[in-house]
């Protein structure tokens, strides 16, 4: 709850967050559930919060730490709740609502998506790593810096370095593809913008052999926890995942670098074309796996090939589910001739 | 009862280690520079049946490549490649009817799409895109197979030489 006692943290955030939950009052009487975030124990960190009853309105937080998306519970409250479900949404986080609705697996009359504008979020790994633990006490965050008070000193931050990956290149931050309430933030995100997929330009000019052993030494820490999948708001298999089945068997459960990289390629090609990149499998990985690099790898191919960005549009079909008799971008190699 | 679980375990040990053995086998081919191990899955319809006429009109083909027949290559999931990458093959080959020419009338439409997601994608894990292809030979091209595939395993044991 310290979030909620920093004075300075809820005079700066209050405007947003009350028009929230001015909203959420509002609509509160055709909804079962609404999904909104609520301060933590932990500083830098929120919660999310299951809102049943009128009166938990009043935990409801909206600020920089609201990072998680809360679209991973659409598809499985949706099938539990037969009533309408209210989610907070960023304009990022909307996007994988999109793609449930374009691929009918919620329908568009049973979740609410309240979709507030933006200023960005920090990222707090970043920021746990650049002060090397966990020791932060409490965090005041305004346009001018972060500044942390720790165990053993404070820091005064500056805001562009710490906010999530997926925030240098947004361009939807208050101009959200879609929503069923959209709020206005007078807050802009503070950053120097970055061109969309320059990270994975750079990491393709590097060598097969240095590729290689990248991913091998970064997937020897993976323990398949599946936090990676559970976490994703468009992997809705779970029972059916065939990194569990027992026939046929597509992975042992040993633990080591091939069999980790084996199940990042299940959820590359299970999210091929559908990916949103919200970074969420990236934040909540205990081994800090860069897994959000293969996803956009993979989304920046089907963007030169078939001119498709997952999660903007609730009419396009997915383009792996579809095709064209002459595919204008596919140069087949041809062997007879080699 | 216990005898029971002991024949259960000593069958258990019997698999595992005729799977240690087959790990060695691979092994050894794997060392020979000039020996090379390429998948080709073939479509039930067109290019089985194309390299099968190969066969019949005594075509000579390369011996390295194991033929896994599959319905339509729309059946491919990209996953099986790389599963035949990560249990050490050099090459793989995927092969259907041509466009428009699908048993299934739309199989291979699919599969075009994946499979070039996936020739994309190859190099970000670190495997040379060259090491996968996908043709379309039909029954009739009995000829075009011995050519893709022949320039196919040159490709693979050139590759192998310079250490993939």
């Amino acid at each position: 709850m310290k979030e909620k006692e920093n004075p300075a943290n809820m005079k700066q955030k209050s405007i947003i967050e009350s028009k929230l939950k001015e909203k959420i009052i509002e609509k509160f009487d055709n909804l079962e559930l609404v999904i909104a975030y609520s301060g933590s124990s932990k500083a830098l960190r929120v919660n999310p919060l299951f809102i049943e009853k009128e009166s938990d309105i009043d935990n409801i937080v909206f600020n920089n730490l609201c990072v998680n998306n809360l679209a991973a519970y659409a598809y499985f409250k949706s099938r539990e709740i037969k009533g309408k479900i209210g989610i907070v949404l960023k304009p990022c986080d909307a996007k994988s609502i999109v793609q449930l609705i374009s691929e009918q697996l919620i329908s568009r009359d049973k979740i609410l998506s309240i979709v507030t504008g933006c200023s960005g979020v920090i990222d707090y790994k970043k920021i746990y790593k650049f002060i090397g633990g966990l020791k932060v006490i409490s965090a005041d965050i305004d346009d001018t810096g972060i500044r942390l008070k720790t165990i053993d000193k404070d820091y005064n931050l500056n805001l562009n370095d710490f906010y999530a990956d997926k925030c240098y290149s947004c361009k939807i931050y208050d101009n959200p593809v879609y929503s069923d309430e959209f709020i206005e933030n007078d807050k802009k995100p503070n950053l120097e913008p970055v061109e969309e997929y320059v990270d994975i330009e750079e990491f393709e000019r590097l060598g097969l052999k240095e590729i290689e052993s990248y991913w091998k030494s970064e997937f020897s820490r993976c323990i398949r926890c599946y936090a990676c999948r559970n976490i994703c708001p468009l992997e809705v298999c779970r029972d059916r995942c065939i990194a569990q089945l027992e026939s046929p068997q597509w992975q042992s459960q040993k633990i080591n670098a091939a069999e980790g990289k084996f199940f990042q390629m299940i959820r590359v090609f299970h999210l091929a074309g559908r990916c949103t990149e919200c970074g969420e499998c990236e934040r909540v990985c205990p081994a800090n796996i860069p897994l959000v690099k293969l996803m956009k790898k993979v989304n920046k191919d089907i963007l030169k090939l078939f001119g498709y960005r997952p999660g903007y549009s609730i009419d396009e079909k997915p383009p792996l589910l579809t095709f064209k008799n002459i595919e204008e971008n596919i140069k087949e190699e041809n062997l007879v001739n080699e | 009862m216990e005898n029971n679980i002991d024949a259960e375990r000593a069958k258990v040990e019997k698999v595992m280690n005729e799977k240690v053995i087959d790990e060695n086998i691979m092994n050894e081919v794997s060392a020979q520079k000039d020996k090379v191990r390429i998948v080709a899955f073939l479509c039930n319809w067109c290019s089985y049946a194309g390299a099968d006429s190969a066969g019949t009109s005594r075509l000579r083909q390369p011996e390295d490549v194991r033929i896994i027949r599959v319905p339509c290559s729309g059946r491919i999931n990209p996953l099986i490649i790389l599963k035949a990458f990560s249990l050490g093959a050099d090459g793989v080959m995927v092969s259907g009817c041509h466009p428009n020419d699908c048993h299934y009338s739309e199989g291979n439409f699919y599969a075009r799409r994946r499979l070039e997601i996936l020739k994309e994608f190859l190099p970000a894990i670190g495997i040379d895109s060259k090491r996968f292809v996908y043709q379309w030979v039909s029954a009739s091209e009995g000829q075009k197979w011995q050519k893709v595939i022949t320039n196919f395993t040159k490709r693979i044991k050139n590759l192998k030489v310079e250490g993939i």
